[in-house]
Formats: structure tokens, C-alpha cells, sequence
């Protein structure tokens, strides 16, 4: 409980306009971009340092209290959703760029500057920061560190953790530590790399260091319709298996094309029953090299149509587009829901097809706009609540992430697990696995104050049995015990 | 094409019968290696052919609290600071098997105690490679060891180290309870990526006994120019222009005589960017190598930082820009004494490697801690990774404790409470 004096405390450390315990203030904290979970708190604070998150997670410790950082709160697994009687430590007016170093190509940040603005202040020195999610603009440097955050570009430039040399982060005791460092090495176990996509639930990251990439030379971009989901999918293993790293390879299906279309009108055919959006970037000697095999090779697939963007301003309107996919899908149903399964690449047909008969069979439909490069699916499952159809739609989700650990994938390419999904967690990993996940978690959080209920399955949230039980397989070739 | 574990039972070896031995590791008498600590016995070697055989042999010495040694190939065994002599030693050389390879997903799996070179001569007919080129390599390292060493070649610059490029990882504790993470996929984001807490863990934390790792095209063409350089200064000017430039380069290195810049691409691209290089201001005089001097540069760039025996190698992480400070102060630090330094570094990520040569195992001593009290000043991190003999009575294996010493004894005690894996790599942090 949060009692007047405790709440005191907190406004004596972090000065009385950073904590807020109005009830209507409090709600504007109580989800994330998963709306479906919500949690008001019982306090959120605003901090402006390492020092003031440092005194409120202390404080925090030495009253038991559960604690949920916060950067934009674009997540899309319900890993903000605040704790019942707990605090929101918000990183919102932690938006300082702390040095830019542009010989060096790195940069330190406060955790709420947004991943567009680390790209936004070093473009003067001809650098850039690679991942980006499609929430860029709005969501949080310290959000990406939580998730480990990819993107469209991750199949060439990988994720948050390639690009986050060093950290300061507030631990669970309210202790400061710092993991990593300027350089790709250090001694020990790579904490760094563990903390990156905990989820919030190791502590807060409260300082970053970044590697900035040279802006490259030349990018080429096109779009290219085929007549089937098959053949954009053969165009796709074509180009893979050329040799050629593209730097992004995106699918966007009829229906994704048509809410795309209604919100941005970005130019893709509404005639197609699946669009790629290729892109290749590097020195322009072998990106156009590279570029005309793309095109190619499409043709050879069957395309029925490619476009090339001739200007910045075109490229741009076509990863408006893609990016505007999630939202816009708001213009064709009510409600939706967006799952983040990975599947293998060779494997990305068969997937939708399944998904398609899973959409058939629950009378609901799916929108497919994904990153095929690397089999990062995200069926959005569209509903509508006032007709009584959440249960169905949040039923088929889950179905279809748990399809893509069946042939072999993942649960979470880039959203995380959070809430959402955590009871899930044992359809993908034994209980051995998750046991040893939980000691990780203890020696970081012995009393599991930060961001409770998240990523691993607890039986409150799942029920007293953890999930449905799924022999490991090495239980099952009787490798090894259950215990 | 999983392949299934074979039947049988945990093989012993020893120098005298390598690998072939049928009586179970249990009643195994001690055979080669170090002497036990205060016994004088040699410790028990056991090498498993198997996850279970592996996740058998530590379950086994947990249960008579014996201390544990993971070897793979043995190249790294020095880095950080001396082992006490363990009870069992664990060679990962039978865990060597390919199992799975799907090249149009970009994805390998293997059991971690094949050596890397073996990999890369799987992967090759398919076009494919892991784009990693440690120096320890050509000394078959592993790459369960290379994970645990968080070692990795000239070429981090662009692919990053072996952990950057494990997508799942199967591990033995030291309790010897099996846990996997991660999965098959190259994006994946689902729990706790417990390779990392395997990455740069040098064995304390337990064994890596499978590994699914990302794997990339092999580039058509490399190209690699070298530039006279003799001052640190120099040579980091030199790659701040060539990494201003877009031309791209996959490893930029100095061996305190020259800079190595390498390119790589399709066959006409390379060419294009040799040529194009020594239009670079400051590059003028950077000429390409033909294909052999190739070889024979990065080659001897890898011997020169893995040192020699009798040696002091410690490796250095700082950003880019301290390099001519901590150049000046070697030299400050060897001029007037009979220990020769070499500096090498890996211009556009700040790696820096000081092999000591000369003198005394006392000034061999003096110097590296001299200079790693520079390097922590600058903001940096060391580990030791070779000695002259007498060294260790002499200088701290570990510089400075980090920050988060108290996160790392937990991590610690939560995965090996007996301290039994690996007991004094990490002294006197944990």
C-alpha cells in the first residue's frame, strides 16, 4: 500500500510535479498498446535521471513494491501494463542526448528519446541508427533496449542487441551498474546481452550507448505484385538464396494492401493478392548490380508488376505504407488484434495458408502484412467487440502464434512476450527451460519486483497449471527428467 | 535430419587412449592434465559424445562435488585468471556432430564442441559461412569455446562475434540440469537468451552443448588493401576515412606497422572499392594485396595477436579514439627496459591487443598493470589472455572490479552455488 507518507517519500526524491496519484491521471497509465490488458497503479513517477529512477526503485525495494517502467507505451504485448497497487516509473522526460561522438560513431541517450530522433540528430554527420521498428516516431530508445526491437531492416542489420554496446541500468535493489561499454567487449558474462529484451523485468536501462552506421550510398527500392501468396513467397526464397542480403523484404496481403491503401494511399494495387516490398542498400557500384538480379528474379516468379521507386519522396510513401499497416487496418474493422509469430522462412507458405483455414474456420478475418525476409509474421486478426467477437478473435491469436512454434518458430519475433503471451511460454520452452529463465531472473530480481507476471508463466495469471504440459524432447527421448 | 544420439557410454581419454575408452566415466581413474589442487592427483578427463553423455558427466561431478574444467580445443584455456587445478576435466571434442542445416532458412545447427573450421567446411558447398574469423581459429578452436570467449576476428566489425550470431543455444548447467533458449529461427525474441550469460563466461557458468547459429552468404570477392602506418594517430586516421567513406570496409585493423582494410562484395564490387579506395584522402598510399599476400597478411595479423609462448597478451576495449593516448603510454611505460611491446588494434571498434615480449615475468607484470590502470582510466575494460610464467605471483589476473560485481555473484550462486565450474577463472571477483 501507498500511504501519504510513503507518497511523500517519493515526491522529497523526485520533487512533488513528478509524482502522480490522481485517480484520472493514474488511468491515462493503465495500458500499453495492447489495450485488451488493462492495471491503473497506485503511483507513477516521472524521473529525470539515473539518480532520481535509482532513489524511486529504492524506495520501491525497501517497501516490497512491484514496479513497471514505461517509455511511449507502444508495446504490443501488454509488457507496461502496470502492476495492481504498484508504481509506474515513466521515462518520458528522460529525453536527453547525453554525448554524440561522430568520429566514433556512437551516441549515449537517455532511455525516452525516440528511436526516429537518435537517427534525426546524427544525420548531419551522415550516420544513422539501424533499427527501426514501424512505431519509430513515437516509441522509446529504452522500450527498443526492454524488447530487444527489430524492425523491417533486421534481415541485413539484426536487432537492438547489434546495436547497444554499453548500458546503465538501475537495478531491482535500486543499485546502479554498468553493462557493456563502448566497445564489443567486455570481461565476463555479456550482462549487457541479457538485459536487452528482459522485458523490463532485469531493471531499467537508464543510460544507452548506441553504434551509429554510415548512411549508405545508394538505396533501391520496389514493389512487386504476384498473382498468388505461393509465388511471392518462391520470389522471396529466389532472392535469399542468390547471395544477396537485402536489407528488408516485407509481404503485405490483399486485405493488408486494401486498409493500407484507404489510410495513406501509398500506391499499391488493389488488384494484387500479394505485394513484396524489397529493398536493397550499400554502395551503389553493387546495390544496383544486386537490384537488377532482384527484379529479375521476381519476373522469373511471375510477377505480375514491378515498381520502382525513382525518388526519396516515392520510397518514402511505400514504407509510409507498410509502416501505417497496424493503424490502418483500424479503416476495415473495428477492432484487431496483431500477432508476432516467426516461422521458418521455408515454411512461410504453408503458414498462411494454415492461417487462412484457422480464419476460416473461426469466421474472422486475418490481414498478413509481415517481414518475410526472416519469417516474422504479423496476422492481425480483425474483430469487432460490440458484436460480441473478442473471445474468438483473441482465441485465434493465440492459436496462431502457437501454430508457428509447431513448425518450428517462435512465439515473438520482435513484440515480446509480456503479458500477452507469457502463458504461451510453455508451448515453446520445457519447464526445465523456464525454471533456469526464472534463476536468472532471481539473481537479478530476487524478489521479483520488476515487471512482475511478464515473460515467464505464472500460475496466477495462467491457472494453476502452467500452460499446457509439452514434453521436452529430450523428456521425451528420455534424455532427461521432469522434476 | 535431426541425427539421433548414439547409443553407448561416456568415453574416457587420455593422451595415452584418446577417446576409445569403454568403461564408464564413473569408475574412470584419473589420467593426463594438471595435478589436483593440494593432492597431487591428475584430475579425472571425461569426454562426452552426447548431450546426455555431457549433461551425465556434470550431474555426476556435482553430485560428488568435484570441480570442473570445460575444454574445447584448448586455445583459450589461459585467458583470464588461472584455474585451480579441477578435479574432472570435460573435453567437448566428442560433441562435434553436425545436426541440422537448412541453408534456404540461413540456419545451422551443430553441438557446440565442433571446431569452427569443420563448420566452415560443412557450410561451404552450399555457398554459406559463419562470418566469424577469430585468431585462435587455424588452433581449432571451438564454437562452444568461441562463444565462451566472446572471441572473435577482424571481420566483428560487420557480422559481430559468435554471440551475435547464436539464435538458440542448448547448454548443461553446472547442477547438470539441460536448458535451452532461444530456438531455430534467425528473429526471435521469446524469454531470456541464456547464451549471453554462456558469452564471455570462460566455462564458470556451464558447458554449451548445442548451438543454432545464423549463417550468412559467402561473399563472392574479399579484397584487402594495407597502408604503411607506423603511429597509432596515423592509422586511426586512416580508418576514420575509409569508414566515412561508402566503400563500406568489413575489418579495418593495425598490427603497429600497417592498416589492413578489407573489403568484400560481388567479385565486381570488390574490385571497385580497391580501386576506389586510394582516392580517399589519407589513402593515397594504401595499395591492394594480390590474393596470396591476402591470405599471408590476415594470417599473420591472427599469429601476431594470439602471441607465443613465454609472451604477455592482454586485450583491451575502449572507443576508437583513446588508441594514441594508450599507445603513448606503452611506449612511455617499455622505453628503458628490455620488454618489447607490440600494440595491435582493431581501429573501428576501439579492440586493442599488447603482446609483451622481452624482460622479466616482474616487468612483464608491472607493464600490463600499468597500462590496464590506463585503460580503465580511459574508460575501458582488459582481460588477460596469455602470460609469461611468473606473471600471475607478480600482477592481478583482473583489472578493476565492474559495476554490477554484485549481479555476476548472484548470477553465480544461482547457476553454480558450489563455485565448482571453473573455481578462480573470475578471482577475486567471484
Amino acid at each position: 500500500m501507498i500511504d501519504a507518507a510513503l507518497r511523500r517519500e517519493f515526491e522529497a526524491a523526485l520533487g512533488a510535479d513528478a509524482v502522480l496519484s490522481d485517480p484520472l491521471q493514474l488511468r491515462t497509465y493503465e495500458c500499453d498498446g495492447l489495450t485488451g490488458f488493462r492495471e491503473v497503479p497506485a503511483l507513477v513517477v516521472l524521473p529525470r535521471s539515473t539518480e532520481e529512477v535509482a532513489a524511486a526503485v529504492s524506495l520501491c525495494a525497501r517497501e516490497g513494491l512491484p514496479f513497471v517502467a514505461r517509455g511511449a507505451g507502444t508495446g504490443l504485448s501488454g509488457g507496461a501494463v502496470p502492476v495492481a497497487q504498484g508504481v509506474v516509473v515513466s521515462l518520458a522526460r528522460m529525453r536527453q542526448v547525453l554525448e554524440l561522438d561522430p568520429e566514433d560513431r556512437r551516441m549515449v541517450l537517455q532511455p525516452g528519446v525516440t528511436n526516429a530522433e537518435i537517427s534525426r540528430v546524427a544525420a548531419p554527420h551522415g550516420l544513422y541508427y539501424a533499427p527501426d521498428p514501424s512505431s519509430q516516431v513515437v516509441c522509446t530508445i529504452g522500450g527498443n533496449v526492454a524488447e530487444n526491437s527489430g524492425g523491417a531492416h533486421c534481415v541485413k542489420y539484426g536487432f537492438t542487441v547489434h546495436h547497444v554496446t554499453g548500458l546503465r541500468v538501475v537495478l531491482p535493489d535500486g543499485s546502479v551498474a554498468d553493462l557493456g561499454g563502448d566497445a564489443p567487449e567486455s570481461p565476463g558474462p555479456d550482462l549487457r546481452g541479457l538485459f536487452i529484451g528482459s522485458e523490463g523485468t532485469l531493471g531499467i536501462a537508464t543510460e544507452i550507448t548506441v553504434r551509429l552506421l554510415r548512411v549508405p550510398e545508394t538505396v533501391r527500392t520496389l514493389v512487386a505484385d504476384f498473382p498468388t501468396v505461393e509465388a511471392a513467397g518462391e520470389a522471396v526464397s529466389a532472392i535469399m538464396a542468390s547471395g544477396i542480403v537485402p536489407a528488408a523484404v516485407e509481404m503485405l496481403d490483399s486485405l493488408a494492401i486494401e486498409a493500407c491503401e484507404a489510410a495513406v494511399h501509398a500506391g499499391y494495387s488493389l488488384e494484387t493478392t500479394a505485394a513484396l516490398v524489397v529493398e536493397l542498400d550499400g554502395m551503389e557500384h553493387e546495390c544496383d548490380e544486386q537490384f537488377e538480379r532482384v527484379v529479375a528474379l521476381c519476373h522469373e516468379k511471375g510477377t505480375s508488376h514491378v515498381r520502382i521507386a525513382t525518388t526519396d519522396a516515392e520510397r518514402a510513401l511505400i514504407w509510409k505504407g507498410r509502416k501505417a499497416a497496424f493503424a490502418a487496418v483500424g479503416r476495415i474493422s473495428p477492432d484487431y488484434f496483431v500477432q508476432d509469430g516467426v516461422v521458418p522462412r521455408t515454411r512461410l507458405s504453408e503458414a498462411l495458408t494454415r492461417i487462412a483455414e484457422m480464419s476460416r474456420t473461426e469466421g474472422l478475418r486475418v490481414a498478413n502484412v509481415f517481414h518475410a525476409g526472416d519469417g516474422n509474421l504479423h496476422p492481425l486478426v480483425l474483430f469487432d467487440e460490440q458484436a460480441g467477437e473478442a473471445e474468438r478473435a483473441e482465441r485465434l491469436a493465440a492459436e496462431i502464434a502457437e501454430m508457428c512454434v509447431e513448425l518450428g518458430g517462435s512465439l515473438s519475433g520482435e513484440h515480446g512476450i509480456g503479458l500477452d503471451k507469457a502463458c504461451s511460454m510453455p508451448e515453446m520452452f520445457g519447464e526445465t527451460d523456464l525454471a533456469v529463465m526464472r534463476r536468472l531472473r532471481t539473481a537479478f530480481d530476487p524478489d521479483a519486483l520488476a515487471n512482475p507476471g511478464k515473460v515467464l508463466p505464472t500460475p496466477r495469471l495462467c491457472g494453476e497449471a502452467p500452460g499446457r504440459y509439452r514434453p521436452h524432447p529430450l523428456e521425451a527421448a528420455g534424455v532427461i527428467e521432469r522434476w | 535430419m535431426v541425427s539421433e544420439e548414439p547409443p553407448g557410454s561416456l568415453r574416457e581419454s587420455g593422451p595415452s587412449t584418446p577417446a576409445h575408452g569403454g568403461a564408464p566415466h564413473a569408475s574412470a581413474s584419473p589420467s593426463a592434465g594438471t595435478p589436483a589442487a593440494g593432492t597431487g592427483e591428475l584430475p579425472t578427463r571425461v569426454r562426452p559424445s552426447g548431450l546426455a553423455e555431457a549433461a551425465d558427466a556434470l550431474t555426476d561431478a556435482a553430485s560428488a562435488r568435484r570441480t570442473v574444467l570445460i575444454e574445447g580445443a584448448g586455445t583459450a584455456l589461459e585467458w583470464g585468471a588461472p584455474v585451480a587445478a579441477p578435479d574432472v576435466v570435460v573435453e567437448t571434442s566428442g560433441l562435434d556432430r553436425l545436426i541440422s542445416h537448412a541453408p534456404e532458412d540461413w540456419t545451422v545447427g551443430v553441438e557446440a564442441g565442433m571446431p569452427l573450421t569443420r563448420l566452415q567446411e560443412l557450410l561451404a558447398p552450399a555457398g554459406q559461412w559463419l562470418p566469424v574469423d577469430p585468431p585462435t581459429a587455424s588452433g581449432g578452436a571451438t564454437l562452444g569455446g568461441l562463444l565462451a570467449c566472446g572471441d572473435a576476428g577482424p571481420r566483428r566489425l560487420k557480422y559481430g562475434g559468435v554471440g551475435d550470431l547464436v539464435i538458440g543455444a542448448t547448454l548443461v548447467l553446472p547442477d547438470g540440469t539441460v536448458a535451452r533458449s532461444g530456438g531455430d529461427v534467425i528473429k526471435n525474441v521469446a524469454g531470456y537468451d541464456l547464451a549471453k550469460l554462456m558469452a564471455g563466461s570462460l566455462g564458470a557458468f556451464g558447458l554449451v552443448a548445442r548451438l543454432n547459429l545464423r549463417v550468412h552468404p559467402l561473399p563472392e570477392a574479399t579484397v584487402t588493401l594495407a597502408l604503411e602506418a607506423d603511429d597509432a594517430a596515423r592509422a586511426l586516421d586512416a580508418a576514420r576515412a575509409v569508414l566515412r567513406s561508402p566503400l563500406e570496409p568489413v575489418a579495418v585493423e593495425w598490427d603497429g606497422r600497417q592498416v589492413l582494410i578489407r573489403f568484400q562484395g560481388t567479385a565486381e564490387s570488390a574490385a571497385a572499392r580497391a580501386r576506389l579506395a586510394p582516392e580517399i584522402p589519407g589513402l593515397a598510399a594504401a595499395r591492394a594485396l594480390d590474393s596470396e599476400a591476402e591470405q599471408a597478411a590476415w594470417r599473420r595479423l591472427s599469429e601476431r595477436t594470439r602471441g607465443e609462448d613465454g609472451e604477455t597478451v592482454l586485450r583491451a576495449a575502449t572507443s576508437p579514439a583513446r588508441l594514441p593516448r594508450l599507445a603513448e603510454r606503452l611506449r612511455e611505460l617499455t622505453e628503458d627496459t628490455p620488454v618489447e611491446a607490440r600494440l595491435l588494434s582493431g581501429l573501428a571498434q576501439g579492440l586493442h591487443t599488447v603482446v609483451l615480449s622481452g624482460g622479466d615475468a616482474a616487468q612483464h607484470a608491472a607493464c600490463l598493470t600499468a597500462w590496464r590502470d590506463a585503460v580503465y582510466e580511459a574508460g575501458g575494460s582488459a582481460t588477460l589472455r596469455r602470460r609469461r610464467e611468473g606473471v600471475d605471483e607478480a600482477a592481478d589476473a583482473w583489472g578493476p572490479a565492474p559495476s554490477a560485481l554484485a549481479v555476476l555473484r548472484s548470477l553465480k550462486r544461482q547457476f553454480d552455488p558450489g563455485g565448482r565450474c571453473a573455481p578462480g577463472r573470475f578471482a577475486p571477483w567471484f
